[in-house]
């Protein structure tokens, strides 16, 4: 047995125990009261791609890849949701301060605009994640025209 | 088999890069709640309220000084400062006016902080967030008042031309969007007593 093999061996067991600890998750299941889409309005084109970009991560519902099974995978991906929910979450976005749901737009907007959204770390895996130069403009616009919205109300 | 286990742990680096900024800042936060409990007892209202808007100033300011001086890693350190100085303040003697404006910049302030203090090597991302975070504490300061004169300050350029403001304890100006590249650009707008 080359020492490779010994290795995977010894790790083997642990690696199986741990598929069994499981995290919770991130799926709500319906369009909270305090959803962007009812408190701004949001095109069709937009709410797309939001969806296919944005919401795995900042919204009450993930759509899990199939490698969440596998753990630490899992475990990894939840961690991950936690804190982009934390930074902004379109599934509560009603609830922020008016202040702040102008920061988060504006947020949105610079993020897009200078490429540190989405991830890259979740592009590659998430390849039509991936903003084209016409959807960057697309996002960048819209969140401009809520920004307005909010700012004249 | 082995290309599997190598994609895990590739997946696992990438996916783990961003995740360890947070719970430091918290640690620290908990640490410097305890200096302003023995700031809180002081007896007097109106004492109190002058003082817990002068740390939320006093922090701002070294903000302000730290990006005009191109000074990010002072940046850092401010923004956490007024993160802090932004919770800590005792909203029980505000009146119904003041709260409100309060609870409106309380969260967008602190984030914008943290945001700033986890950022100390991205001067153009923490000026992003300074903008921003200017907005929300004129307002507050305007309702809540300050006690010594301050000046809103307007800098035409940044943003792609769309402007900025910021706040400033002096007359003459010291641009904190451009630092020291145009330390004199921008102008006056409003002397706030």
């Amino acid at each position: 047995m080359s020492r490779l093999t010994k290795i995977l061996l010894v790790l083997l067991p642990g690696v199986i125990a741990i598929q069994f600890i499981k995290p919770a998750r991130n799926i709500s299941g319906q369009v909270s009261e305090a959803d962007i889409t009812k408190r701004f309005n949001v095109p069709a084109n937009v709410e797309g791609i939001l969806n296919t970009s944005c919401s795995d991560c900042h919204s009450n519902n993930t759509r899990y890849p199939w490698y969440a099974n596998i753990q630490p995978m899992g475990w990894l991906l939840a961690n991950h949701i936690k804190e982009g929910k934390a930074e902004l979450n379109f599934s509560e976005f009603g609830n922020y301060s008016g202040r702040r749901q102008l920061s988060k737009l504006k947020a949105i907007g610079n993020s897009v605009k200078d490429g540190s959204m989405p991830l890259s770390s979740y592009t590659l895996i998430h390849r039509n994640a991936k903003l084209s130069k016409e959807n960057k403009v697309l996002i960048i616009e819209w969140a401009a025209r809520a920004k307005d919205s909010l700012e004249t109300n | 088999m082995k290309t599997l286990f190598f994609g895990i742990a590739v997946a696992a680096v990438a996916f783990t890069s961003c995740s360890d900024n947070n719970t430091q800042s918290k640690e620290s936060a908990e640490k410097s709640s305890d200096t302003t409990q023995t700031n809180m007892q002081v007896n007097n209202t109106e004492e109190k309220k002058s003082k817990l808007s002068k740390e939320v100033i006093a922090s701002y300011l070294q903000l302000k000084n730290a990006l005009a001086n191109d000074n990010a890693k002072g940046a850092a350190t401010a923004g956490k400062a007024i993160s802090d100085a932004i919770q800590q303040m005792d909203d029980g003697s505000l009146t119904a006016e003041q709260k409100k404006v309060y609870d409106d910049v309380k969260e967008d302030i602190k984030e914008h902080g943290e945001h700033i203090s986890g950022n100390g090597d991205k001067i153009a991302h923490q000026r992003e967030h300074f903008d921003m975070l200017s907005e929300g504490t004129y307002d507050l300061i305007k309702a809540i008042g300050s006690d010594q004169t301050l000046y809103k300050d307007y800098c035409p350029m940044y943003n792609d031309g769309k402007g900025a403001n910021w706040l400033s304890e002096v007359k003459e100006i010291r641009n904190p969007y451009l630092g020291k590249k145009m330390p004199t650009c921008g102008s006056v707008k409003e002397e706030i007593k």
